[in-house]
């Protein structure tokens, strides 16, 4: 059975599903099978908790050091109450079941932790909440997914994938993804392409119609999951998957090679990357710098702010490993649908139109100067460029230079070494400074186009959302024209202009790109040859030409056929 | 019953990796075991309980050992707490 979806990443992947579902602890179908058995299924479950906590344990201590272990054994010791027990026990004599017995327990002491003012004995609480969905799940059946121990040959299956899920995911042991939610630019499917993992996007129920050990095959490419397929199907997936992997060979030609348009202009192909370690996967790829460093990973997955050194250690990793080429690292990103739960953000009504990205960093000068003190002193070890997420006025530049030029001082009376002239760009992804390019370029040392968040505030539209999610297209003549003037203002000016966005590794758009002048492509490192082959596929006078025509279509899907019509392989 | 006032010396109190040494300790006795804090009776033998009392560094505690085994049991609790709960100090 063939089910059709939204292409995340190329490729074909063939394995067998793992579903990771979200656990659904009700237990108001459960019956109370009388005071003894339910005495029964509560140790059961008591003592299956204990060997699945301290299987955990070790692996967390042998994975990241036997201090971040210590929490799950505070879980044994707490699960191992006897008074604690007992009242469960009173539960369950009095006619409830082991699910309800646990329920009521545990929240009695999550209320109880709760309201000391003692504040590690609050955040006790957050454990025996842990306890209880663990417990609960045991009893109610659930198996828990391990994404960090998964068997050769893996097709991750979910409702969506959350950027703390796959950080612990072990990647060489999965071969696709597939999910019921999320688009091209979801962070799945991001991550997805960096890891050169096939991904297909928002399958309906696939999560429902997908069973553990399933054979399923992920056309990355098309955007399709083929569930259980017959053998017929099966191989002939294989054999374009070997075609896929011959092709992919051919582009090797493309590396070691500066990047050329026809008639011998030099542009540059960047990658995109999230971590340190992705950097191996830019040199694999032959990058010829980082276009864009997200640094919202170094945030996540932890109880507090990064340090001012590991954030050091961090950029200089990235800046040394690229051995004086450009590394162009955003500052923090954090909101809209990125949260840092020890931040404790305000809930928002609308937090793509909210406190997020620079103005949070602005409003929070103690903790960005840590993170514009780590990328000064790493200045000094490789060629680093800072990039402003989010601007959408002049105002911000400068009050981040100034914050800037005083961290600068420190470091001048501590003699520690930076970069003087470090360059400091703007992230163009609001129409706010596409429209503004002209007297922003005055004050910025780079532009780097956003498509991504630029389509998406042009359009006004949610890329999230799939009922309106035709309309996010940066084919929209709207985007076009805003690409175009951002490009225009910034060679007027004399800087250079790139793009990071998704747009960018968009192959058919290419051209338009070429002949509106930008520079720089940063794509995911994947996307680095094939890119690089497509700019030498085009001189500047046709993607001129099909510029020109392209700028007179009217609606995107107009833009769309002129340019798969144009595409050239 | 038995029992005696001690004062809390170890730096962090009754937090987790304390409290586990006391409770761990008080579970092989037959008796009750409940430490007077606050005015309140806290179960000696539940983690939880001691945990949830916040009882700080410097707090003074009574502790009430009522059973068959008494006063072994109180000899140690109070010998524990005075030691500072395998603390560092």
């Amino acid at each position: 059975m063939i089910y059709k979806g939204i292409a995340g990443a190329e490729g074909i992947g063939i394995g067998k599903a793992l579903v990771v579902r979200e656990a659904d602890l009700d237990y108001s179908h459960v019956v109370f099978s009388g005071a003894e058995k339910e005495t029964k299924r509560l140790q059961t479950a008591i003592a299956a908790f204990c060997e699945t906590v301290t299987a955990m344990q070790e692996k967390l201590t042998a994975s990241v050091g036997e201090k971040q272990a210590e929490i799950l054994n505070g879980q044994i010791m707490m699960i191992q109450d006897p008074f604690m027990t007992s009242q469960m026990q009173d539960f369950i004599e009095n006619g409830q079941c082991a699910e309800a017995a646990v329920d009521a327990v545990c929240n009695m002491y999550i209320e109880m932790f709760s309201s000391v003012e003692d504040d590690l004995t609050r955040q006790r609480a957050t454990d025996i909440r842990d306890m209880r969905a663990r417990l609960l799940g045991i009893l109610l059946g659930q198996t828990e997914v391990d994404l960090s121990d998964l068997p050769p040959e893996t097709v991750l299956v979910a409702r969506d994938f959350s950027p703390s899920m796959t950080a612990n995911m072990q990647k060489e042991h999965i071969v696709g993804i597939l999910s019921e939610t999320g688009s091209k630019t979801s962070h799945s499917a991001i991550l997805a392409r960096s890891l050169e993992l096939p991904a297909v996007m928002s399958v309906e129920n696939i999560c429902t119609l997908l069973e553990n050990g399933d054979t399923v095959i992920v056309d990355g490419t098309r955007g399709e999951a083929v569930v259980r397929p017959a053998q017929g199907i099966l191989e002939a997936y294989a054999s374009k998957r070997a075609q896929l992997k011959t092709e992919k060979q051919a582009l090797r030609a493309f590396a070691g090679k500066k990047t050329v348009t026809a008639d011998g202009k030099q542009l540059a192909v960047y990658a995109n990357i999230g971590k340190p370690d992705d950097v191996s996967a830019v040199l694999q790829n032959d990058g010829e710098g980082v276009g864009l460093f997200r640094t919202e990973f170094l945030f996540m997955d932890r109880a507090a702010l990064p340090s001012e050194e590991e954030q050091f250690a961090a950029y200089r990793a990235v800046a040394a490993q690229m051995q004086g080429n450009e590394v162009i690292i955003r500052t923090l990103d954090v909101g809209g649908d990125k949260d840092i739960p020890y931040l404790h953000m305000e809930r928002e009504e609308n937090p793509f139109l909210g406190h997020r990205a620079v103005r949070y960093c602005l409003d929070n000068p103690e903790s960005y100067k840590v993170q514009l003190r780590a990328l000064l002193r790493a200045s000094a070890y490789g060629n680093i460029k800072i990039m402003l997420p989010l601007v959408t006025t002049v105002s911000e530049v400068r009050r981040v230079r100034e914050l800037l030029e005083s961290v600068k001082a420190e470091l001048r009376t501590e003699n520690i070494k930076f970069n003087e002239n470090i360059p400091v760009g703007v992230m163009i992804e609001t129409p706010a400074v596409a429209l503004t390019a002209e007297t922003l370029a005055k004050e910025a040392d780079f532009f780097s186009i956003g498509t991504n968040d630029l389509t998406q505030y042009t359009m006004a539209v949610d890329r999230g959302n799939s009922k309106v999610s035709a309309l996010y297209s940066h084919y929209n003549p709207a985007v076009l024209r805003l690409i175009k003037q951002t490009a225009d203002a910034a060679n007027r000016a004399g800087i250079p202009v790139g793009m990071c966005g998704e747009a960018a590794a968009d192959q058919a758009f290419m051209p338009l790109l070429i002949a509106f002048g930008l520079h720089e492509f940063s794509v995911t490192p994947a996307a680095v040859l094939p890119t690089r082959k497509t700019v030498s596929l085009w001189s500047k006078t046709d993607a001129d030409a099909l510029a020109e025509r392209v700028l007179t279509l009217s609606t995107a899907e107009e833009v769309a056929a002129a340019l798969q019509e144009a595409a050239r392989v | 019953m038995v029992s005696k006032c001690v004062q809390v010396t170890n730096k962090m109190g009754f937090h987790m990796r304390p409290a586990n040494v006391f409770v761990s300790a008080m579970g092989k006795y037959k008796c009750d075991v409940f430490i007077v804090f606050n005015g309140k009776e806290i179960n000696g033998k539940s983690i939880m309980n001691i945990m949830a009392s916040c009882i700080k560094c410097g707090a003074d505690i009574e502790i009430r050992c009522d059973g068959e085994d008494e006063t072994a049991a109180l000899q140690e609790a109070v010998q524990l707490v005075e030691s500072g709960l395998g603390d560092e100090q």
